[in-house]
């Protein structure tokens, strides 16, 4: 009997020392998450959408430099420069539009990676301006009564200077790491103007930056990057957050 | 991720249908001619079989039979057009009886859209911007008055010049 009381007390106090230990273990082990560190620095790319465009179509030349900055866990700070020069020649018009832009704004990283990944799938916002020149090369006159025989086509050569345009893109693309440090992603724009400098019996038809001006306001973009990460620092992931997150 | 779907899609959609490819708008504009009543200036007339030919031109533009109004496109590369107006051109009981209408005016061009290109529009001269003239052979005159409007054709939605008859 007395073999049996010492058993179970000894027993239980057993158990409860291996309770308290995994209880122990589990709580060092929560301890270890903060020392989660991850890397924040500049991205700094180019378009290959545009550069390639350059290469296959012949009335057209462009070149885009991206990069963006990490302010926070989940925020960058976002901006493009480029530069474009593109003929369009459809049926009632050739025209020719050059210019640079700037886009500056910021995106917000909506994915959680796994251990040490830095893939990004965002969402942003920027805001665009653009200076550019036109130069309508010829145009039809459109004229659905030709008792006088169709009009011929005006070469015009007429140039607009000082032309300008602001707007407001809605950006929404991923950024993977192929290598270390370099990423390969791709966006897609919704584009809205906010105000623009119409040259004089004429129109901004395409804007740098902006694209093709569809029903006057609207535009889409679409870019394709290869970037560089600079990693400036290392700042620890907040634990409190995740724990709260979590419970 | 949904938005990102979301806005795939809305992209596809505008990129999909260029409806501004088409041109809808009103381009070049004819010259609106209505007729009215010598007799009775308030009150429209028909002509009756009024054979209408651009001089120096190979086709008749038309014969209008039976209304008040007709359009007649002017010659956008000059500056005037001169238009044969001969009345009752087919008739077997009256004569028919031919006038000439010269427009002088000047044209510009004038940005549309990216689907229209431009259009030309005219601005009648002032004065003088309408010689009436008899046939070569005078057979007097079928067109008693003429009355302009206005001298900015711009439009086809307003009558332009009245003839009176």
């Amino acid at each position: 009997m007395k073999h049996i009381l010492k058993f179970t007390f000894s027993f239980c106090v057993v158990l409860l020392s291996s309770t308290g230990s995994a209880q122990q273990k589990t709580e060092t082990k929560k301890d270890s998450v903060p020392v989660k560190k991850e890397r924040y620095g500049v991205r700094l790319g180019v378009d290959l959408f545009k550069l390639t465009r350059s290469f296959y179509e012949t009335d057209y030349r462009g070149l885009e430099l991206v990069g963006d900055y990490r302010i926070t866990r989940r925020h960058y700070l976002a901006a493009e420069i480029g530069n474009e020069n593109k003929t369009v020649s459809d049926d009632p018009l050739n025209f020719t539009t050059k210019g640079t832009y700037l886009k500056v704004g910021f995106d917000y990283n909506g994915y959680e990676n796994w251990l040490n990944m830095e893939n990004i799938i965002f969402v942003g916002l920027r805001y665009g301006v653009s200076s550019f020149s036109q130069t309508l090369n010829s145009y039809q006159i459109y004229n659905p009564n030709p008792y006088f025989g169709e009009a011929p086509v005006v070469i015009s050569g007429d140039n607009f200077d000082g032309l300008s345009a602001q707007w407001i893109e809605v950006v929404a693309g991923m950024k993977a790491e192929v290598f270390k440090n370099i990423f390969v992603g791709f966006s897609f724009r919704l584009n809205r103007l906010v105000s623009q400098k119409r040259p004089n019996n004429f129109d901004n038809l395409y804007i740098p930056g902006f694209n093709r001006t569809y029903n006057g306001d609207f535009g889409v973009g679409f870019n394709y990057t290869v970037s560089y990460f600079l990693p400036l620092y290392k700042s620890t992931v907040k634990a409190k957050k995740k724990v709260n997150k979590k419970k | 991720m949904k938005k990102i779907y979301l806005l795939m899609m809305v992209t596809l959609a505008l990129s999909g249908c260029e409806k501004d490819d088409i041109c809808t708008e009103e381009t070049t504009p004819r010259l609106i001619l209505e007729f009215y009543d010598i007799s009775n200036p308030a009150n429209l007339k028909n002509v009756l079989n009024v054979k209408v030919k651009g001089v120096g031109q190979m086709n008749d533009l038309a014969t209008y039979n039976g209304v008040s109004k007709i359009a007649l496109p002017l010659n956008p590369t000059e500056n005037s057009t001169k238009y044969s107006l001969i009345i009752n051109s087919t008739s077997s009981t009256v004569a028919p009886n031919e006038d000439f209408l010269e427009f002088d005016y000047t044209h510009k061009n004038v940005f549309v859209s990216r689907a229209c290109g431009y259009k030309t529009t005219y601005t009648l001269n002032n004065p003088n911007g309408i010689l009436l003239t008899d046939a070569a052979t005078p057979d007097t005159f079928w067109i008693q008055d003429i009355n302009i409007i206005t001298t900015n054709i711009t439009t086809e939605n307003e009558t332009h010049i009245k003839i009176y008859f």
